[in-house]
């Protein structure tokens, strides 16, 4: 059967001599795989690292915690809802009664009602227009996972929410708005023509894609909310379970209680992970559309090697004659012309993994980004079946020429 | 010097026979025979010069000496085998062990050494590769480039780079060396060192040696002279 004359080792070693001998030539050649196979690298990281970034910000806010919202939040393939609000009966708002209904439900679990409020915050000198304000129950901070840490103050008490104390935790970025010069902590602030004093701030957390961006967000006491925007209206309940392992019966539980209400595309009930998988879909998408942009870019550079193999094939016409004549055999020939072509995007796709490692270095400095086994390995075999696919044509045509041809030709 | 034909045929086995070759290539209706039934035996030892002016078709017949092209009819027996119609891979497979080409453009590879120059046929042999070296370095010793091995073609003369080229037709022990215009590219003294060589390998090996050539006094060394006129051996 076909044994392969020369060997690979010999193969390998004439093709990668008959390269370096024309080095700038290479290197240009290379270009297109080189730009394909990074920015292949540099968008599956810049993807991964995002994921991985979101993965952290929502381990944070804690895996046993139950949502509960308005509205359809997502439709029954796992994304969010495109229709916005959905089904007929849309509630924009639960009540109190629907806080008892689930206290009656989930004995032993925390409830966390709350109440957001749009306002402007003034400090001494500053305003900040349209701030979110969270009003909620003490717990509200242990139900987020966000507490202030040691010398940046406290949450309020259940004395101070049941007193109705005009009191707020400011968020990181809210506060050092508010406070430029200095700690914020302890200082008065005006909401709406009332005095509250800041007891805590919020530690730094970063806004989560998708997630409330807590650094801006404050909070008070549930029931100023509701005295400051005029009515009773709860926008958002959180549960948290003792365990991790509670999260879904609970969240039966909380659905089977408010379908006695509510139709069922008016609330969502869903947990940090439904969340996660949701947003990870969209960033997946978005990276394989933006990758498949990129690998356009490894088309173009297979057809600057075919191109310049099919060059190199002319120039080589009497050699591939002489080849021929002392006994190279069609399919030597075009293996001989095949390895170089592959050792010409091979080439290319390293020194692409080498830049596009280099520039996800350098980008995580300012966003998040992560370079991936999977990606390498890819970008490495799109590379080199590249250089096959392009490589076959020119390939072909030196396999074919006549040896009395070629050794005549000039 | 001359033998006459008569007495090689009695003693000697054929290597290569032509049997009425007919070479013709067709263009638009008109069919034109650039061999017109030739008939030639090849002799084991022999050392034979094709001669004849441009166009005569000299070339086509040592294309099918070479068994680089397939006669349009007639055969071609290699130590009486019929190889007139063989595949491509086939013809290569017995160019590899049978024949030793030297051209009149050396055809060197450039920037590689002589040594690898010499083995580039045994790539393509059932020669095992550790014996490459040894044999190339045999070679190259043999047309008297022992102290040139690692130079490449560049650095060698036109005649040192044609001497590098026999090296590299003898690798394989062919059965035959086929020279085309071995001298055409060199000076005179040059040229004169590279007949010696042939007909060194010749008396002192044994080698069968055809040599093509325009040139009738070139010719005229060989044991046997061939002139084809008209696609007819004259």
């Amino acid at each position: 059967m076909f044994n392969i004359k020369p060997s690979i080792s010999d193969l390998l070693h004439s093709s990668v001599r008959s390269i370096l001998k024309n080095k700038s030539r290479t290197i240009l050649t290379s270009l297109g795989i080189i730009i394909g196979v990074t920015s292949v690298i540099l968008l599956t990281s810049i993807g991964n690292g995002l994921s991985i970034y979101i993965d952290q910000q929502f381990e944070s806010l804690g895996t046993n915690t139950i949502f509960i919202a308005p509205g359809k939040i997502f439709n029954d393939n796992g994304g969010f809802n495109q229709s916005g609000g959905g089904g007929r009966l849309i509630t924009t708002s639960f009540t109190e009664k629907n806080i008892n209904d689930l206290k009656r439900g989930l004995k032993g679990y925390t409830i966390v009602p709350v109440s957001i409020l749009m306002a402007d915050i003034k400090s001494n000198t500053i305003t900040k227009k349209n701030m979110t304000i969270a009003g909620s129950t003490y717990q509200y901070a242990t139900a987020m996972n966000n507490i202030p840490s040691s010398g940046n103050g406290r949450v309020f008490t259940p004395e101070e929410e049941s007193k109705k104390s005009n009191v707020i935790v400011l968020g990181s970025k809210i506060a050092s708005d508010l406070f430029p010069s200095g700690n914020g902590l302890g200082k008065k602030i005006i909401i709406k023509g009332k005095t509250f004093k800041v007891v805590g701030i919020n530690d730094k957390k970063g806004s989560s894609f998708g997630g409330p961006d807590t650094d801006s967000q404050s909070y008070i006491p549930i029931g100023i909310a509701h005295d400051l925007s005029g009515n009773q209206n709860i926008q958002e309940m959180l549960i948290k379970t003792p365990t991790k392992e509670d999260v879904e019966p609970a969240k039966k539980i909380v659905t089977n209680i408010l379908l006695k209400v509510y139709d069922k595309d008016a609330f969502t009930v869903f947990d940090s992970s439904q969340l996660l998988s949701s947003i990870n879909s969209i960033i997946s998408t978005l990276t394989v559309a933006l990758t498949g942009i990129a690998a356009i870019s490894l088309i173009v550079g297979g057809i600057g090697i075919m191109n310049i193999m099919l060059v190199t094939v002319t120039e080589r016409t009497r050699e591939i004659g002489l080849r021929k004549a002392i006994g190279a055999y069609p399919r030597a020939i075009l293996l001989q012309f095949l390895f170089e072509a592959v050792i010409l995007s091979a080439i290319g796709g390293l020194i692409g993994i080498l830049l596009g490692t280099l520039g996800t270095l350098a980008i995580n400095n300012f966003f998040p980004a992560r370079i991936t086994i999977q990606s390498i390995t890819l970008a490495f075999g799109v590379s080199s079946l590249v250089g096959v696919i392009f490589g076959v044509a020119p390939a072909r045509r030196a396999s074919k020429l006549s040896p009395i041809e070629a050794l005549r030709y000039e | 010097m001359k033998l006459s034909s008569s007495k090689l045929n009695s003693n000697l086995p054929i290597v290569l026979e032509l049997v009425d070759v007919v070479k013709s290539y067709t263009s638009g209706n008109t069919t034109f025979n650039a061999l017109d039934g030739v008939s030639l035996k090849i002799y084991k030892g022999e050392f034979i010069s094709i001669t004849g002016p441009s166009g005569s078709g000299k070339s086509t017949l040592m294309h099918i000496i070479g068994l680089l092209d397939n006669p349009s009819s007639g055969q071609v027996l290699l130590e009486g085998q019929n190889i007139s119609h063989l595949k491509e891979t086939e013809m290569a497979k017995i160019r590899n062990v049978t024949l030793g080409f030297v051209f009149q453009q050396f055809n060197l590879l450039a920037k590689t050494s002589a040594v690898e120059n010499v083995t580039l046929p045994l790539l393509y042999s059932d020669i095992p590769k550790s014996k490459h070296q040894a044999l190339a370095v045999e070679m190259l010793t043999k047309v008297n480039l022992q102290d040139k091995l690692k130079n490449t073609p560049a650095q060698l003369s036109g005649g040192q780079q044609q001497r590098v080229a026999i090296a590299r037709a003898l690798i394989n022990d062919p059965k035959i060396i086929l020279a085309d215009e071995p001298t055409g590219n060199l000076d005179s003294k040059s040229g004169k060192e590279i007949m010696a060589l042939f007909h060194h390998l010749h008396e002192n090996e044994g080698r069968t040696i055809v040599l093509v050539t325009h040139d009738l006094e070139l010719a005229k060394q060989a044991q046997r002279i061939i002139i084809i006129k008209d696609g007819k051996i004259s």
